[in-house]
């Protein structure tokens, strides 16, 4: 009992997921910085920023919705539950066939979260963002999908470590539509700060903030991680870590060179060049030709 | 269905000047819009009056922090010609040196701009970094990075000596070589042509209609630039005009670019040609009663100052800034485009609406706007 708590809460669990979450952003941070030709924050500073928005007060607007509290608890809660289905360093905590289909599924309810935080703050520039959440879901989501099943279809649905040398289209369309599912740029739409200031969190802030900032910093660990075990092979906790690492300097090396797109073009681009790629792995599996 | 608004402005992140722009919204698509200005109205035209001349120049530097020199350089020449002054020829090659080296650096810093609102923060910290090139240089020159406050009435207050001109050139030549690379950069790059080719279009019919100036008139092909009617040294130095025939972004960012390479060619041709001698004339303390204007190509275009003077100081001062010429063309370029399109098309205007503020009293009681006629404004002067 007392293990399973510490399992929960610590280690693979709650603890360490935040930790690395937010380690990951400021790696990101720094190292997009670095990009940039400046020097950039501390890689410590989304916990610095988690314990100051903490402590600050949290203010609701006037015509906000009961959801608008209830979302980022929600948010966080669903996507601090695919950590544990997913196995870190070979550490498993939940294990059952077709566990990459409740991953996959609470995965979309973090985003659709997201997108109901900037309708329940009733926000002009929340309901933009909110719209653009929804629109970008369907577009990146098809060939994530897609690219996972592909590797399920093999696995029997369940996240076990899997080399998928031999799907590069596949791993392709994983990495776009990864790039589209943790909004970095170029599909930074829903919270383009020059359009639309902060997207569906303009409203936000203090502790209601915070959590969103913690629950997207383990949306962050958690597809990085579902990356190296799905695709990668996962390995040891060290082989694990290095190419988590990998994974995220790629991630940062296309954020830091290409404009944001527009909403359209971020449709175009997933439905007829992404997704189609995503299709011919997925369909060389069914047929069986690998 | 009524009506999606959604304001942008006078706080925001993108524009960060305070302007309102209300856009009706269908789904992505603007549909309609108005804005209002009057956030930032500080008084400059009514704290010229009365004032003694020498101190108006630096008064006219802070109507701008970016084109401060042209502010300055227009309002001096005005008071020259109402002195009847004759300036020496290398104050006036030095004025000309500063004002391309400030189309230098605000040129660069539009493009920083750009880059920004497109949502590519690696092209605005390349660019603000070599912007750095000309402030430094700016700081060679006259000691200060902003409000560079180098002319006075009859020349120029410092002197540009042989060593600081070598540094000039030096500077320049690293500049021109990340000019031609952001040329390539802007027309090749993919991910920045899909956000600024056919984008924000004025077709030079609407162009002329609406009377707009500068980089945006010269991208609609209409050759406008105060500097065709030779003032400072731009005649000798054979200036030569940027058009280009896009009308979009496109040919508002490639028009402002190769300005820079033209910049850079008219400075260091003036560095080298400029002759040895005095650099200020005698000016008397006080201008004789009578009226005059002045205009020079500011870096957003047109600049106009027009200066009364009675009784030893300016009677009245009146300043047109670029912007308040271009904005009128923002229902042109913004209707019909996306929201993602607002920031970019709005800031390929260059706009600058601290400089434009003024005329317009807001009641804080009712909310209620005014705008103050000339008779008004005569009666409160006197």
């Amino acid at each position: 009992m007392l293990i399973e708590v510490f399992q929960l809460l610590v280690f693979p669990g709650l603890f360490f997921a935040a930790l690395i979450g937010f380690l990951y952003e400021g790696i990101l941070r720094k190292l997009s910085a670095h990009m940039h030709n400046r020097i950039g924050p501390p890689v410590w500073q989304p916990v610095l920023d988690f314990f100051k928005l903490m402590m600050k007060e949290s203010i609701r607007p006037g015509r906000a919705t009961i959801l608008f509290t209830l979302v980022p608890i929600l948010a966080f809660s669903s996507v601090i539950t695919v950590v544990f289905l997913v196995p870190i360093g070979g550490f498993h905590l939940i294990m059952f066939p077709g566990n990459l289909l409740i991953a996959i599924y609470l995965l979309i309810l973090a985003s659709l979260l997201y997108a109901i935080a900037g309708w329940a703050s009733s926000s002009p520039f929340g309901s933009v963002g909110s719209i653009r959440e929804i629109t970008q879901l369907f577009a990146y989501e098809f060939p994530f999908i897609i690219s996972l099943l592909t590797i399920g279809l093999l696995t029997q649905f369940t996240i076990t470590p899997f080399l998928a040398w031999q799907f590069p289209l596949c791993m392709f369309a994983f990495l776009s539509s990864l790039q589209g599912k943790l909004a970095l740029p170029p599909f930074h739409i829903p919270d383009a700060e020059q359009e639309i200031v902060a997207g569906p969190l303009t409203e936000y802030s203090g502790s209601r903030l915070a959590l969103f900032h913690l629950a997207r910093a383990i949306r962050l660990f958690v597809l990085i991680s579902l990356g190296v075990v799905f695709l990668f092979g996962g390995g040891s906790l060290l082989l694990f870590f290095v190419k988590s690492l990998a994974l995220l300097l790629v991630l940062t090396f296309i954020r830091a060179v290409f404009a944001r797109i527009r909403i359209d073009q971020s449709l175009r681009l997933f439905w007829f060049i992404i997704g189609p790629l995503a299709v011919i792995d997925f369909v060389r599996v069914l047929a069986g030709i690998f | 269905m009524h009506d999606f608004h959604l304001p942008i402005g006078p706080q925001h992140p993108s524009i960060i000047e305070p302007m309102h722009l209300n856009l009706k919204i269908d789904g992505e698509t603007v549909v309609g819009l108005d804005f209002s200005l009057g956030y930032n109205h500080r008084g400059i035209e009514k704290a010229f009056e009365g004032r003694p001349w020498m101190k108006c120049i630096y008064l006219s530097e802070r109507v701008c922090g970016i084109c401060s020199f042209h502010h300055q350089l227009c309002f001096t020449l005005g008071v020259e010609k109402l002195m009847g002054i004759k300036i020496p020829e290398r104050a006036e090659y030095i004025r000309t040196i500063m004002a391309e080296l400030e189309r230098l650096h605000n040129h660069y810093l539009w493009l920083g701009l750009l880059a920004f609102e497109m949502g590519f923060d690696t092209l605005f910290h390349y660019l603000i970094r070599d912007r750095e090139i000309v402030m430094e240089l700016f700081e060679i020159l006259c000691g200060n990075r902003v409000h560079y406050s180098i002319n006075t009435i009859g020349g120029v207050r410092r002197d540009i000596d042989l060593e600081k001109a070598k540094m000039v050139e030096e500077n320049l030549d690293a500049l021109e070589e990340r000019s031609r690379h952001y040329l390539k950069v802007f027309t090749s790059d993919s991910s920045i042509l899909k956000r600024i080719r056919g984008i924000g279009l004025l077709p030079p019919k609407q162009a002329r209609e609406l009377n707009v100036v500068g980089p945006v008139a010269r991208a609609s092909g209409i050759n406008y630039d105060i500097r065709n009617l030779g003032y400072l040294k731009y005649p000798e130095l054979k200036f030569k005009p940027v058009t280009e025939e896009g009308c979009d972004i496109l040919a508002r960012t490639l028009v402002r670019i190769k300005e820079t390479l033209e910049s850079i060619r008219l400075v260091q041709d003036a560095v080298i040609e400029i002759p040895k001698g005095q650099i200020k004339a005698r000016a008397p303390l006080n201008a004789p009663e009578g009226e005059t204007t002045s205009r020079v190509e500011a870096l957003r275009g047109e600049l106009f100052y027009y200066i009364l003077s009675g009784s030893g100081h300016p009677h009245r001062v009146k300043i047109r800034t670029p912007t308040y010429a271009n904005m009128h063309c923002l229902e042109q370029i913004l209707l019909g485009n996306q929201i993602a399109d607002v920031p970019v098309d709005v800031m390929s205007l260059d706009p600058c609406w601290a400089c434009c503020d003024r005329m317009t009293l807001t009641d804080t009681k009712t909310g209620r706007k005014r705008t103050v006629t000339k008779e008004e404004l005569r009666r409160h002067a006197d």
